[in-house]
């Protein structure tokens, strides 16, 4: 209402004025004009937009590929082709000539933004000493200090771009800065938050697993896995820690696939501990796990809790003793693929049976010959090296 | 009471109904594009840092099959086959499934891929026709293709729940063989499943856009060009507002109605439990996506669906009235069948959002906004014809309509072009922005006709046979393929 006031207020006068009959229209009528003038100029707001939008795209993209050609000449000279590291002085001590980079086009703030960029992608695309140089010039030239300035910024996304620069560039960041980002409520900001801890942190990279109350999502876990397994230098823990404590449950899986992917066999006790948490998602990560181990200790087991599994648990089970193909359950495996009416069930006992190898080829061959039509196609189908699944 | 007397009545109370249901949709509107620019710009502001090479190098990967079902194909099955292998993607296989096919489809790809026949253990999870036989490529550099050959099933239904059947993997991507994919496009549905903890995300969407006048090579997008033809113009047109606009506006409220049948991401365990797509649903993909969603509140899993605002399929639509009505038909008819079928949610609170705002909207602004249009119409030639008619009043209204649709449509394209900038020419927006001005005199008629007719056949329940459906196909000679029609 107070809306309508106001319109009426601010545009009464133009439609009273253009249109002479306005005020004795029926309100619908009235209303049907107001809003065909603001869908007109609505339309015409779009249209200066979509020009605005493409001019300055445009313009952007002659601009960025302008300087960045500048700066990839400059980079090149001065810092690829350095002399004295091609000469084999070591990178920290080499000299670096900052002067171009001094120039006052630098003084502009998108220019120097243009050189952040350009120094992450060059860091992203060089090791070494090389990175070494592009650090170091990342700090003589102060750069980093408009990174730190934009974790302080009050917009996440400005803090996520100053983490992200600081991260690529591989500078270090007090933990009490950091640690409190990997539990922001901001996606982004936190996941951000955590990678940049894991790289940046000097103390412990992996304390936030202690503290994390928000779930690690599929998309953070495979950011992390990256991060964490291509770090050079970083000390990998026993995950056993957080499989045993952490009552984050995404923290527990994705522990264990750090250690399938680390073979800490060293965690096999905690896993074994962990199958009897009650959720069997979680169950079934576990399982997978000591079957990726060869964690053949746990064969029997895993043999006596078949039965009280829920059909994803038995089937990751099936898999595991596959995995092992130690021999001893081969009449399990049998049992339940002659046994068992389901079509999963059938199908990861046969797999099983047949990664086995020599052990049961006989056996193989024998339910072949004996099993139905339709559970022979599956041993048949499992032993084909053109099906991979 | 005199007869003029009950006119006034019938004429007042359509004209409030009309009133309100009218405004009510102008609102919603304006709503739904307030909410897409918002997912579009937070779409577009996080896009930018993702580095979605991560998938390719990483364990922790989600493998997905592709499922392409083929009707008589065999002009452009060998190139889009290869185009479907070599989708950017670490963990993926394709299963084309031949519906029994009267041409040489099969024939060709055997030779082709170098494919055999091998003992695969089918599992029919849902039902389908017949699986005759199931190929595997001997050529490891083809390891990733399955050819299913089945009995015809009538039904691309029928054929992809027999790919469902095959598939290996957690999730499904459902497209046509001659659809054309944007080489990113496993890459970029599969990351908002991996980005949501509190919902299982169940299906995943993209933009579908016209083909029709693209620059296609060897199964891939070269360059994007809007279609010259003016059918084929219109739909982009309705593309770009359907899918930037409305279905990024509903992602917003967990309210999408419908993954399209041309490019959509499913969770299987959930589309299995729901039972698949229905043969017998002329209006299969949304009748499957509202089972998913009806499968999740009945099991109180906490569901998410979601669009991208960006182009990763092409269409080729179709471009004469006769193939146009067709298709249009049949969707109308899919949609009243599936409001029929599924009438027992509709504003049934018990259902939550599914049962009080997405059935409820489809019901009220997509399966009645024909007939109220075309009463409209009929309302309009009453009262020229009895001289009840406020010629002044009847014009302001018209030119509000008009003006609000043109704005909505403009805004579309606003929208669409903040993610989306294929468009290499001023010209190329221009022709878009001036065909709006045209759309709703000459395109949205045949909608509102042909859905009338779809509802008609659906009432008078009308059997259905197999037509054809020229296709122009990309840069070759013209290829056949079946759609739905209704005859008598």
């Amino acid at each position: 209402m107070v809306a309508f006031i106001t319109a009426d207020s601010l545009f009464g006068p133009f439609f009273r004025k253009y249109f002479y009959y306005y005020d004795s229209y029926p309100l619908v009528i009235q209303i049907a004009i107001f809003l065909t003038g603001v869908a007109i100029s609505t339309t015409f707001i779009a249209y200066s937009s979509i020009l605005f939008r493409r001019g300055r795209g445009y313009l952007i993209d002659v601009r960025t590929r302008k300087i960045n050609t500048f700066l990839d000449n400059l980079i090149t000279d001065h810092i690829i082709f350095n002399e004295d590291v091609m000469n084999g002085v070591a990178p920290h001590d080499a000299e670096l000539d900052i002067t171009p980079f001094t120039k006052p086009v630098f003084k502009q703030k998108w220019v120097k933004q243009a050189l952040i960029d350009r120094l992450m992608y060059f860091s992203s695309s060089f090791s070494g000493d090389r990175n070494v140089l592009f650090r170091r010039l990342f700090v003589e030239l102060e750069l980093e200090k408009l990174s730190f300035k934009k974790i302080k910024s009050v917009f996440n996304s400005t803090k996520i771009l100053g983490l992200v620069e600081l991260t690529s560039m591989g500078i270090a960041v007090a933990d009490v800065i950091i640690l409190p980002l990997t539990n922001s409520r901001d996606r982004k900001l936190r996941s951000e938050a955590r990678i940049a801890y894991i790289k940046l942190s000097k103390n412990d990279p992996f304390k936030f697993f202690d503290d994390a109350t928000e779930p690690l999502l599929l998309w953070d876990q495979l950011e992390l896995f990256k991060i964490i397994t291509t770090t050079e230098g970083l000390t990998i823990p026993n995950f056993a820690r957080w499989i045993t404590y952490s009552p984050n449950k995404s923290i527990v899986s994705f522990c264990l696939k750090l250690v399938m992917h680390y073979n800490q066999s060293e965690a096999i006790p905690a896993i074994v501990k962990l199958l009897e948490t009650k959720d069997h998602y979680l169950r079934v990560d576990a399982i997978n796990c000591l079957g990726k181990l060869k964690a053949e200790g746990v064969e029997s087991h895993l043999v006596a809790m078949y039965n009280n599994q829920p059909l994803r648990c038995q089937i990751e089970i099936l898999k595991a003793l596959g995995r092992f193909a130690s021999g001893n359950q081969i009449n399990f495996l049998r049992t339940e693929f002659i046994r068992s009416t389901d079509f999963d069930i059938k199908k990861n006992a046969a797999r099983s049976l047949i990664s086995h190898g020599i052990q049961t080829k006989e056996i193989v061959q024998n339910l072949i010959d004996t099993a139905t039509p339709d559970s022979a196609i599956i041993l048949k189908h499992c032993m084909n090296p053109l099906i991979k699944y | 009471m005199k007869t003029g007397t009950y006119i006034e009545l019938v004429g007042e109370f359509y004209e409030g109904s009309v009133f309100i249901y009218g405004t009510t949709l102008l609102i919603i509107y304006a709503i739904l594009a307030i909410l897409s620019l918002t997912a579009v710009r937070r779409f577009n502001v996080l896009d930018t840092r993702i580095d979605y090479n991560l998938l390719l190098n990483s364990k922790l990967t989600p493998g997905v099959s592709v499922i392409a079902p083929a009707f008589n194909e065999a002009l452009t099955i060998i190139q889009n086959v290869h185009s479907l292998l070599n989708l950017n993607y670490p963990k993926y296989e394709v299963i084309i499934v031949n519906d029994g096919s009267t041409d040489d489809s099969l024939e060709k790809m055997i030779t082709e891929f170098e494919l055999i026949e091998v003992d695969f253990a089918y599992n029919e999870r849902l039902k389908t026709k017949a699986v005759k036989r199931i190929f595997r490529s001997t050529n490891s550099a083809f390891n990733k293709l399955i050819v299913v050959d089945k009995v015809n099933g009538k039904a691309k239904a029928d054929a992809s729940n027999a790919g469902i059947n095959v598939s290996s993997f957690d999730y499904f991507i459902c497209t046509d063989v001659d659809s054309i994919l944007d080489r990113d496009t496993i890459l970029k549905l599969i990351k908002p499943v991996m980005d949501d903890s509190k919902k299982r995300v169940i299906a995943t969407g993209a933009t579908l856009r016209m083909a029709n006048s693209c620059i296609i090579e060897q199964g891939f997008m070269q360059r994007v060009v809007v279609p010259k033809q003016i059918l084929p113009r219109f739909q982009e047109i309705e593309y770009i507002r359907s899918f930037v606009m409305g279905k990024m506006g509903w992602t917003v409220i967990n309210c999408v109605p419908n993954v399209s049948g041309g490019l959509g991401m499913f969770d299987k365990e959930i589309a299995i439990q729901a039972g698949g797509y229905d043969p017998q649903s002329f209006g299969e993909d949304m009748e499957m996506v509202i089972r998913m969603m009806t499968y999740c509140i009945n099991y109180k899993i906490a569901y998410a669906i979601r669009y991208i605002p960006i182009t990763l399929c092409w269409t080729e639509g179709p471009a004469t009235i006769k193939v146009y009505g067709r298709q249009r038909s049949r969707w109308a008819r899919g949609l009243a069948q599936l409001m029929f079928a599924h009438r027992k949610i509709l504003f049934n609170p018990n259902y939550g959002r599914l049962g009080m705002i997405v059935m409820p909207y489809n019901f009220v602004f997509e399966l009645l906004a024909p007939i109220i249009e075309a009463l409209g119409l009929i309302y309009y030639v009453v009262i020229i014809f009895l001289g009840a008619i406020n010629w002044p009043f009847a014009i302001i209204l018209l030119i509000f309509v008009y003006s609000y649709a043109i704005m909505i449509s403009t805004l579309s394209i606003l929208w669409d072009q903040i993610t989306y900038h294929t468009y290499k020419t001023w010209r190329e927006i221009l022709t878009l922005c001036v065909t709006a001005f045209f759309e709703m005199l000459v395109y949205h008629p045949l909608i509102v006709f042909y859905s009338l007719k779809g509802y008609w056949n659906f009432l008078a329940n009308r059997k259905h046979t197999w037509g054809n459906m020229q296709r122009q196909g990309f840069g070759q000679q013209a290829s056949r393929t079946r759609v739905i029609t209704a005859t008598n």
